[in-house]
């Protein structure tokens, strides 16, 4: 070797420079589960502008509907249970990738499946966040801080607000006003293992649940309170597994 | 193929470069900045930790404030409707003008002592600091753009790129930093030298009047407007009567309840007398018309401050006695703060720019 001065500075040079930069955080080597989330009303896919008939015959056209979700859990056959980082994703009708979404899992032996739909209240109260979660996504209330935790938007033949529009922005995350919900879903024990679940969501339900929604009287919802609650205890049931992979 | 010695050396300088690019950011070290909390005031709510003040995020939070490209047609900035004159409010309108010659609903409060306050606007609608500026850069009657528009804009200006990394470690610019940069501005907006604060810090006295005056205040009006901020951030119905066009409910727009209806936050009275006009719709012109208000046009209805059940006794004497202790509460150092002026304002001693164009 000629020059092995140089070479001896230099790896001292890139040594040092290597060192400087901030460790990445470690990544648990664990499988990976995708969820694959389905809109649908009643029966039929959902298709973003066009007419359709919900559970209650109002002949509707749903234009926009999203939804945050956070917060999984996941529990195995021997009941143990566990909770990846918390992650939000904003689950978006208009966006196709939007609705797969990959969880690192430390197990694929999964018999239930646990989330929020919505954001935790402590993420309500935090100031200003990034990512799915960033105000700019259309899903906050500057003037009355707060997650709007889903929303659908749409026209009704029997909406009586201008253009037949309704529009139901559902947030709130006060006591007595929380519109986030935790929805619990129970994987069929013969489909083991779990690499892959489609989780169905019916609209219908936001109409047609615990409360029974009048499109004629109640065509816009945008605040929290006793309406949004009503919604709330309604799309609380609009999951259900549609099969396992 | 022969690969000389003098290529490997060439190769390993470019590497090690390459670890001293990479390792830039760990030489992030803006220059922090220490917030005073002034003597006997409590902890401040706002939580520094996740946001330090630095000379640089100030910086910038400053050029942002008083930057129009934060609307929609680039002529209204944070500081046209937030002047230092006026304590950072609205000087001499009861509404301020937005975007398309809208009228706010409400009047400009001063700006000041934001790291004590909890909730923002006159219903508290706004539960952090940072998340402020979305509502008047979004609103249509205020700044009326996206938030969407107002990155690109700032993203497509190479200063701002330049501000971003030396604030926060690199350039990217997003929702969150934007706010976060702006707290940092809004959060040294420190009022706490008027010659109320010199007396009780032993530097000065009061003449007699004021001194009354102080005796008064303590007895009438600080169970709401209470020391050291002149507020104890509580929403109340003094007793105003719901304008019949702007029909603001107040505090019930946010709770739904029918017991907060037309409760409004009590206001601090520092810089009261360069704050007016008054009222959260700016209804008052005066401090007098304000005195007029608590003790005789008061309109006592089911949610009007239990104090207040009887109006509230004043008077004459009491008036002037009341009116010179408000005015020891004007802390000119703060008006005229060079740090906080408006870039290219040399200095804050003129009269105020009108606003109407
Ligand atoms: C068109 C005029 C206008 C513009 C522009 C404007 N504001 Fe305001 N600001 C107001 C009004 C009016 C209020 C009171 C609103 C309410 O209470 O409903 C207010 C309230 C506030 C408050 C709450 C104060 C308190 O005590 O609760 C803060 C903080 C604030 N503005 C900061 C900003 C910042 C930062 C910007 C720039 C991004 C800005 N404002 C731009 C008019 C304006
Ligand atoms: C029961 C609580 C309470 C008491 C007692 C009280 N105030 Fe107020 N004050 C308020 C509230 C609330 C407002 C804002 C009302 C609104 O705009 O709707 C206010 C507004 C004001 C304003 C207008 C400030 C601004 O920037 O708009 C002044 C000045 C004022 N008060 C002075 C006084 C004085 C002087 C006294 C004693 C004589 C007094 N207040 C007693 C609650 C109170």
């Amino acid at each position: 070797m000629k020059y092995p001065v140089y070479t001896l500075v230099l790896l001292t040079l890139i040594l040092t420079g290597l060192n400087f930069r901030q460790p990445g955080p470690i990544t648990a080597p664990a499988g990976k589960l995708r969820l694959v989330f389905h809109h649908q009303v009643g029966k039929d896919p959902l298709a973003l502008g066009t007419l359709c008939r919900n559970g209650l015959g109002d002949r509707i056209t749903i234009e926009r509907f999203k939804y945050y979700v956070s917060h999984f859990t996941f529990t195995d056959s021997k009941g143990r249970q566990w909770k990846p980082d918390p992650q939000y994703f904003l689950i978006d009708e208009e966006i196709p990738d939007s609705k797969i979404i990959t969880i690192q899992v430390q197990d694929i032996d999964i018999r239930q499946i646990g989330f929020l739909l919505g954001v935790d209240s402590a993420k309500n109260v935090s100031g200003i966040q990034t990512g799915a979660l960033d105000p700019l996504k259309g899903m906050f209330w500057t003037w009355n801080s707060g997650y709007i935790m889903a929303k659908m938007e749409g026209t009704a033949e029997r909406s009586p607000s201008p253009g037949h529009r309704f529009t139901y922005h559902i947030g709130g995350f006060r006591f007595g006003m929380n519109t986030a919900r935790e929805i619990r879903l129970t994987i069929p024990q013969t489909s083991q293992p779990v690499r892959e679940v489609h989780i169905a969501a019916d609209i219908d339900r936001w109409f047609n649940g615990s409360w029974q929604i009048d499109l004629a009287e109640t065509p816009v919802c945008h605040s929290p309170g006793v309406l949004a609650m009503r919604f709330a205890d309604n799309y609380q049931n609009m999951f259900s597994i549609q099969s396992v992979h | 193929m022969r690969i000389t010695k003098n290529t490997w050396v060439l190769l390993l300088i470019l590497l090690a470069g390459a670890g001293w690019v990479a390792g830039d950011s760990a030489y992030f070290r803006p220059k922090p900045i220490a917030f005073k909390v002034p003597k006997g005031w409590p902890r401040p709510v706002y939580d520094f930790s996740k946001n330090p003040l630095t000379e640089e995020g100030f910086a910038l939070g400053k050029k942002l404030f008083y930057d129009g490209r934060l609307s929609k047609d680039g002529s209204f900035s944070c500081g046209t409707c937030h002047q230092q004159f006026g304590a950072f409010n609205t000087y001499d309108h009861s509404l301020s003008h937005g975007f398309n010659n809208a009228f706010t609903t409400r009047n400009a409060p001063g700006l000041f002592n934001l790291a004590w306050q909890k909730d923002f606007m006159w219903d508290g609608g706004i539960n952090h600091l940072d998340l402020q500026p979305l509502a008047p850069i979004t609103a249509e009657n205020e700044m009326a753009e996206t938030l969407e528009n107002v990155i690109t804009k700032l993203k497509a200006d190479k200063e701002y790129r330049k501000l971003f990394k030396a604030a926060f470690g690199d350039e990217t610019i997003n929702t969150q930093r934007i706010g976060k940069a702006l707290s940092q501005f809004m959060l040294q907006l420190v009022s706490s030298n008027s010659k109320y604060d010199k007396v009780k810090r032993g530097e000065a006295s009061f003449i007699l009047p004021e001194q009354l005056g102080y005796q008064i205040f303590l007895q009438k009006c600080a169970s709401c407007h209470t020391e050291p901020l002149f507020t104890d951030y509580s929403y109340r119905n003094i007793g105003l009567k719901m304008d019949d066009v702007l029909k603001d409910p107040g505090r019930m727009r946010i709770t739904n309840r029918s017991e907060d209806s037309l409760k409004f936050k009590v206001p601090s009275l520092r810089n009261v007398a360069m704050t007016f006009p008054y009222g959260h719709d700016g209804r008052f012109f005066s401090l007098m018309s304000v005195f007029e208000h608590y003790r005789k046009n008061m309109v006592v209805s089911a949610t009007t401050d239990p104090l207040f059940r009887n109006k509230l006794a004043l008077s004459n004497y009491e008036i002037g006695q009341l009116t010179a202790f408000l005015y020891t509460l004007t802390d000119s150092s703060f008006l005229k703060d060079p740090r906080f002026a408006a870039p290219g304002a040399n200095n804050n001693t003129k009269p105020p720019i009108d606003i109407h164009r």
